[in-house]
């Protein structure tokens, strides 16, 4: 392996994480060999499967990552998985540093009874699908009159939205019409929002919430009780809900109904969904009748991942900085967990890339002593 | 003489440096500084130079995180700004309320204390699907062909 100035790096994925991760190790690495590994046959992960077709200015990240293939010679390898195309060791072997940003693609479980029932999908899934992923296809997917989206993130937030859009409006952003006319089926009546936690901790961010009282012929209902709270966070979070539940008209043909501090307890129904109960800190029951589940509770490593990475952690990995063992690092989402946005995720590889250039010129100056 | 320029960014995504970066290639006939506003250190303001300033917008019209250490240290250490010209190009995204605010709290601080805003308050709006680059690129030529 001959590595002075430019040692060759392999990134396995190419999302956010990974491309980040290219951005600045290219700053300090400029003439080496990057080359950016990804089991599909294009790059960008999340911001083209992930993000909102709608949130144009998100996706817009996109045009920065073009660059590294464009001008900064950056090698993109497409539709070749590492661990199931091309064994990992191999890459060890033909790269002087790999990195894996390989993200969580699995949808978190509810864990309980009834989750197996048809009509239960995964976020994930619905936004891969609205997406136009190549791996997600429409199968059995079918949305009915009433909806219950379980989790109250941004992902659950965007699955208001995007439901409650017109099938042109999806259209007109690139979703498939078959698609669209599903997601956004003019049948859907009824959506119920249901998070574990209060209001004053619940995940979303206020501007997603002021984002959704554009949207006409909604009826917004809250069961939240707390109107004021000292935290400025919880405070924007309510006056953005109060605002939303004020500002909807009384007699739309379509009403969305929050419920704060409900854990799910059980999906009921003989061979599909047909009512959910919920419980709450108190042990009240709320029983939601639904035809359409979707859980969007975050994400975990997917069962079928082609690299799990507890097989690859030993005494000497430092997860904190991204380090698993000599040579092989790890960035984003696989490192720390489904928390954080794109911007995040952009410190994360930062700060990863630091130490990568750290180990790497510790280990230059201890081949100079020894000659 | 015109002055050296420049270039202070603040940014979430990277977007407002990339930008930055692309202006600062546009500079030939002057000396030219691209700075992370994370890095900045606010003593260091001089009328010697013309300062580009391109901040970003972040949640509800609040300042990107890489902005916050030097709103704080304006805030903390309220140097004295008289003379110091400054641009300023803010990024935002119309979809979301409070546009471009992210900007005119950097704006607002500078001004306050002492220093002058010149040339057009350069903005680009996000829902575009567009990088800032291009729209910054165009602004800051007009403003070094002014100062």
């Amino acid at each position: 392996m001959a590595q002075d100035l430019t040692p060759s790096v392999a990134i396995i994925g190419g999302g956010p994480s990974g491309c980040y991760l290219a951005q600045f190790l290219r700053k300090e690495f400029n003439e080496s060999r990057i080359t950016i590994f990804d089991c599909l046959p294009v790059p960008y992960g999340l911001v083209r499967f992930g993000v909102a077709p709608d949130h144009v200015g998100t996706k817009a990240v996109a045009a920065q990552f073009d660059r590294l293939f464009e001008r900064e010679g950056v090698e993109f390898i497409g539709s070749t998985e590492i661990g199931r195309d091309k064994p990992l060791d191999e890459v060890m072997n033909e790269y002087d540093i790999v990195v894996l940003a390989t993200g969580l693609g699995g949808d978190r479980k509810l864990g309980i009874p009834g989750e197996k029932l048809r009509g239960i999908y995964g976020a994930g899934r619905i936004t891969r699908l609205i997406n136009s992923h190549p791996f997600e296809s429409l199968d059995e997917l079918k949305v009915g009159s009433t909806l219950a989206i379980i989790g109250h993130g941004n992902v659950a937030i965007d699955l208001i939205r995007l439901s409650l859009l017109t099938p042109q409006e999806l259209t007109l952003h690139g979703v498939s019409k078959d698609v669209a006319l599903l997601v956004a089926s003019n049948n859907l009546r009824q959506i119920h929002v249901v998070g574990r936690s209060g209001i004053e901790s619940a995940k979303f961010d206020p501007a997603m919430i002021r984002e959704l009282e554009k949207i006409p012929d909604v009826r917004f209902i809250s069961d939240s009780k707390i109107t004021n709270y000292e935290n400025v966070e919880a405070k924007k979070r309510i006056e953005a809900i109060n605002s939303l539940v004020s500002s909807s008209p009384a007699n739309a043909t379509r009403t969305v109904h929050f419920h704060f501090g409900w854990q799910p307890l059980e999906i009921c129904g003989t061979s599909k969904v047909e009512e959910i109960r919920f419980k709450s800190h108190s042990d009240e029951i709320l029983q939601l009748p639904g035809d359409t589940i979707y859980s969007a509770i975050g994400f975990e490593q997917a069962e079928n991942a082609a690299i799990k990475i507890e097989n690859l952690i030993t005494k000497e990995s430092d997860l904190e900085h991204g380090f698993i063992f000599d040579r092989l690092y790890c960035v984003g989402w696989l490192r720390r967990g489904p928390q954080g946005t794109i911007p995040v995720n952009r410190a994360d590889a930062k700060k990863i890339s630091e130490r990568i250039v750290q180990d790497f010129k510790n280990k230059k100056l201890e081949k100079a002593r020894e000659r | 003489m015109s002055k050296s320029v420049v270039i202070l960014f603040g940014t979430e995504s990277g977007n407002a440096e990339f930008a930055a970066e692309d202006m600062a290639a546009e500079v030939l006939d002057r000396p030219v500084e691209v700075i992370d506003m994370s890095d900045f250190d606010v003593a260091s303001f001089s009328n010697k130079n013309l300062y580009l300033i391109i901040c970003s917008t972040h949640g509800e019209g609040d300042l990107p995180s890489g902005a916050l250490p030097l709103h704080q240290s304006l805030e903390s250490i309220n140097p004295d700004l008289a003379g110091i010209q400054y641009a300023m190009f803010g990024l935002g995204d119309s979809s979301y309320e409070n546009y471009s605010k992210g900007s005119e709290h950097i704006d607002h601080k500078l001004s306050a204390l002492g220093a002058t805003r010149v040339g057009e308050y350069g903005r680009h709006d996000a829902d575009t699907g567009t990088l800032p680059s291009a729209r910054a690129v165009e602004w800051a030529k007009a403003i070094l062909e002014a100062y």
